[in-house]
């Protein structure tokens, strides 16, 4: 019998709550994800790569753990309490038909144990699988394909998954469970009405509104201007007046929905909603504040997350495999190295490409001008960019040069048409970052009128597009301006003195049979045994790099952002539907008066847009500035350009998250209305 | 008394409502039949459990009678569906619950002007209404505090107002007393009976109280879900006083309420 109704209350309790059995399903997922993280595809290839950034990264797992840990027992305490709050006036008969406290504990307990076994049987290989999912996406994302992909499986990451599920389970149980055993029955019997709440005079909200604005636009300026990253005491005063700003804010909110339910008059029950509002809001500003701050750090840990990934995994076209290089040899001494160690047939290219500096015959003569360039420049229409680029191009007085038979090289490979210059012209040279937003097209505008500049006294015509192809596969050869010269000028005007690399590209049938990773893996095991006498760069080895960077900035604060982000809103979706439920005998008191279920619904539905509404307005609005402060302090001053269009990527991210927040919004709409069904028929009272 | 040729404002035949199924079937109404003139002021009384709630539920129409008809102003509630029963609900009844149900986050003006919110009527439209009926009542220093600011009685008299703000051709009432001392009691039948008189709203009240019931024109007492008495006070020769006295005699055979105690003979 006691089993029976055992099962019985855990399945009711699934199907009247949702929300409850989906955030435990969350959490075994997230826990899961977290700490299966050192299996994914993406982390056993950075392993090899770049295992001392990799290890670092796995050390901070468990302190991911832990703070995960910490923010879901606050997700599954709240949403229990609901769920004990729903169930009062049950335990209440239990006890009055004298089941004991001790039995009506065991009993809850069961039922709890039940339900987190439940919960571990279906999340567990949901998560496995998401797991999966997610290594595959990102190699593919990444670029390393999915060849040599293998399904993981972890036994590690679950038994610490189902400890920690289990754990902050029966913490929340207990606390919970504590709270209710300690009532009188008479107490669980009734539905308990809240305790009023003071009410303060209007100018007290006011005098918190105002200054909760002010020390959120400071903290916002503080943030945006890059003050904060400055000293850490400045970083202090940021984070102590924004949330101060927050919770003032919040708080004053109080005033303002008392202010809507006197003087607003628009649409039926509108005093009825923003009442019901205000109610809310006073009790519970501190925590809305909390959610809000939540939403924020999650809207930023997305939008700053994704958009700085993106900035680095979709920066330059993958060309090149691999680069050597050495101190004293040139490329054919190289090339010879190579052979004799067998490593020659694995590429279907290897050519050299000459990098170096015009050199003057005076030491302080004019070694390059081109005053053509700055005057078509400067008669370009005003703009930001035009200024940049006119303050960037005014330095350009000792160019780089760039041989041209390496250069078509490059071009023939990425399957664009070479260059052709003669002796007395020339293509200009910019790297990515010194072309972003519109740069390039005002160069090009530029280039039209084949300008003429002279080096070295010589003059040279600039001919065809500005070129951008990365020259080698590391980031140490960038030029904000180099000039792309016959073989013949180059070796004229730079008087001998030039850097050799030597690039190279897999063979294809290589690729085709390994995959990218594992030949890139092969080939720098055999480079182990070879004597360095040069230095060599892969393709993937400087990806490596930017991989982390990725994973750290993208994985971690993506995983981040989804916690924090069901943690807000299901504290602010279960403290509504707690708050409606304490309000059922005013619904029973609407409907009496003639309000229908329609219309109770959409009264509650306007409640649910607010109430979810406000925190989530306000977070969107902060995350604008959060994200613009991230992208200020985090990334290099050398990216710092390619800014606002990573601030475009970051608001498609957060539009994404609030498509999210919709569907959070819509399955507690539903939750409301099942529940306002119930109210609509009277209770008999006598 | 209304001329005979006046048409009654609620119709009410062969009403029944079960509860429960199969052998656990509760008759709650048994067939009841009556009439309420515009106007009337109609006291239903009986012990707990004889179907007066029930009775008053259905004419509010918040359940569903299982067999009989309802007509109010010759309108079959049966025949009336979702937005027609929420607008009946509003403006052709008003409802007095015993423990008042006003919302606790409103103000009095807020609670009494809330039947126009829901309505969708302008509020300018119920403002005059609400000034006639607070200074009747004598609520109008309670208007902006919230119900938790209020006593017992003028609680009850906020909703009073709330159940007349949009002109109801009549009132349910539902116990309305049985949270009030007696002073307050009497405070609020005796403004409830001058607004019937005033307003001509026929008032529908189930009560234990035969005190409450004493300001009733008519009463009618229920047993086992069927009426099984009629008093009529003879107004203006009978006094409220000698009506209590034959309501009491009633009462005391019911065998139900005080009235068990007293042995009128």
């Amino acid at each position: 019998m006691f089993l029976r109704l055992v099962r019985r209350n855990s399945k009711r309790s699934r199907r009247e709550n949702g929300l409850f059995f989906a955030s435990l399903l969350v959490s075994i997922i997230a826990f899961y994800i977290i700490l299966s993280l050192s299996h994914q595809d993406v982390m056993l290839f950075l392993q090899k790569m770049e295992s001392n950034a990799v290890s670092r990264l796995m050390q901070m797992i468990p302190l991911f753990y832990g703070v995960t840990l910490f923010l879901l027992f606050f997700l599954i305490y709240y949403a229990g309490k609901f769920q004990m709050e729903r169930r009062r006036h049950e335990f209440g008969v239990y006890l009055m038909m004298g089941m004991r406290r001790s039995r009506v504990l065991a009993m809850l307990l069961a039922e709890d144990f039940h339900g987190s076994i439940l919960a571990l049987v279906i999340g567990l290989p949901v998560a496995v699988l998401l797991s999966e999912l997610v290594s595959l996406i990102t190699a593919r994302l990444v670029g390393l394909g999915i060849v040599g992909h293998r399904f993981t499986f972890s036994p590690g990451a679950v038994l610490w998954t189902v400890a920690g599920f289990l754990l902050i389970k029966f913490f929340a149980f207990f606390l919970l469970s504590v709270r209710i055993a300690g009532q009188e029955i008479g107490a669980l019997l009734t539905q308990g009405a809240e305790r009023e709440c003071r009410r303060y005079p209007a100018f007290v909200y006011t005098c918190a509104l105002i200054p909760g604005i002010f020390c959120l636009g400071m903290a916002y300026t503080m943030g945006i201007q890059g003050i904060s990253w400055e000293r850490p005491e400045s970083m202090g005063i940021t984070v102590t007046t924004g949330l101060l700003g927050m919770f003032l804010f919040f708080f004053g909110l109080r005033g303002v929905m008392g202010f809507l339910a006197r003087h607003g008059k628009i649409g039926r029950l509108q005093v009825f909603h923003f009442r019901q509002l205000q109610e809310i809001v006073i009790r519970r500003s501190g925590m809305l504040a909390v959610s809000c701050i939540l939403i924020l750090a999650a809207l930023c840990c997305f939008g700053a997350g994704v958009g700085i990934a993106g900035f680095y995994a979709g920066e330059e076209e993958h060309v090149l495999d691999y680069t050597f290089w050495g101190y004293e040899q040139g490329a054919d001494e190289m090339l010879e190295i190579l052979a004799e160690e067998g490593l020659e047939s694995c590429f279907s290219e290897l050519f050299e490409v000459k990098t170096g500096h015009i050199r003057s015959e005076e030491e302080n003569g004019e070694a390059y001008r081109m005053d053509a360039v700055m005057e078509a420049l400067e008669e370009l229409p005003e703009s930001e960019e035009k200024e940049i680029l006119l303050n960037n191009l005014s330095y350009a007085v000792y160019p780089g040069l760039i041989s041209l038979s390496g250069y078509n090289r490059i071009l023939k490979i990425a399957g664009s048409e070479p260059l052709a210059l003669q002796e007395d012209e020339a293509a200009v040279y910019m790297d990515h970052e010194s072309v972003v937003g519109g740069r390039e097209e005002l160069i090009d505008r530029v280039l039209e009128e084949e300008p003429q500049v002279w080096m070295d006294g010589n003059p040279v015509r600039l001919k065809g597009k500005v070129q951008t192809a990365s020259l080698i596969t590391d980031r140490a050869v960038r030029y904000s301006f180099a000039l792309i010269l016959p073989d013949a000028s180059f070796d004229y005007y730079t008087r001998g003195v030039y850097s050799s690399y030597l690039n190279g590209v897999l063979s294809r049938e290589i690729v085709e049979d390994k995959g990218l990773m594992q030949a890139v893996s092969e080939i720098n095991e055999r480079m182990e045994g070879v004597e360095r006498i040069w230095q060599s760069e892969s393709y993937l080895g400087n990806m490596g790099r930017k991989l982390f960077f990725m994973v750290a900035a993208s994985y971690i604060t993506m995983y981040l952002s989804l916690i924090f982000f069901v943690i807000a809103n299901t504290a602010i979706g279960v403290q509504f539907l707690m708050a409606q439920q304490k309000s059922a005998r005013r619904y029973r008191t609407l409907a009496y008066l003639g309000a229908g279920y329609e219309q109770l619904c959409h009264s509650a539905a306007k409640q649910i847009h607010w109430y979810f509404g406000i925190p989530v307005m306000v977070a969107v609005i902060s995350s604008f500035f959060g994200i613009r402060a991230l992208f200020t302090g985090l990334l290099p001053s050398r990216t710092q350009e390619g800014a606002g269009e990573m601030m475009w990527v970051s608001a498609a991210m957060i539009l994404l998250l609030l498509v999210i927040e919709w569907i959070y919004i819509t399955a507690v709409k539903r939750i409301s209305a099942r529940y306002l069904l119930t109210l609509m028929t009277p209770k008999r009272e006598e | 008394m209304k001329p005979i040729s006046e048409k009654p404002i609620l119709e009410i035949e062969a009403l029944t409502k079960y509860y429960g199924k199969g052998a656990n079937r509760t008759m709650a109404l048994d067939g009841i039949t009556l009439q309420v003139m515009p106007g009337e002021f109609l006291g239903i009384m009986g012990s707990s459990g004889s179907g007066k709630s029930t009775l008053l539920n259905c004419i509010a129409t918040v359940i569903h009678p299982d067999g009989g008809r309802i007509t109010v102003e010759g309108i079959d509630l049966q025949k009336l569906r979702g937005g027609e029963l929420a607008g009946y609900r509003g403006t052709k009844i008003g409802y007095l619950f015993q423990n008042f149900e006003l919302l606790d986050n409103l103000t009095g003006r807020e609670n009494i002007l809330l039947p126009l919110s829901i309505h969708n009527i302008p509020e300018a439209e119920g403002e005059k209404r609400m000034g006639e009926l607070a200074a009747w009542l004598e609520i109008q220093d309670v208007l902006h505090k919230f119900p938790s600011q209020m006593s017992g009685g003028q609680k009850q008299r906020v909703a009073a107002a709330r159940a007349l703000v949009l002109k109801p051709g009549m009132v349910l009432a539902d116990e309305p007393t049985g949270a009030l001392d007696s002073k307050n009691a009497r405070l609020l039948m005796e403004k409830l009976a001058g607004l019937n008189r005033q307003e001509r709203a026929a008032v529908l009240m189930v009560t234990h109280d035969p005190n409450a019931a004493s300001y009733c024109r008519r009463i009618l007492f229920i047993r086992d879900g069927k009426i099984f008495h009629e008093l009529r006070r003879d107004v203006p020769e009978e006094t409220r006083k000698e009506f209590y006295g034959r309501i009491l005699k009633v009462t005391a055979q019911l065998g139900g309420g005080s009235a068990n105690v007293l042995t009128v003979g």
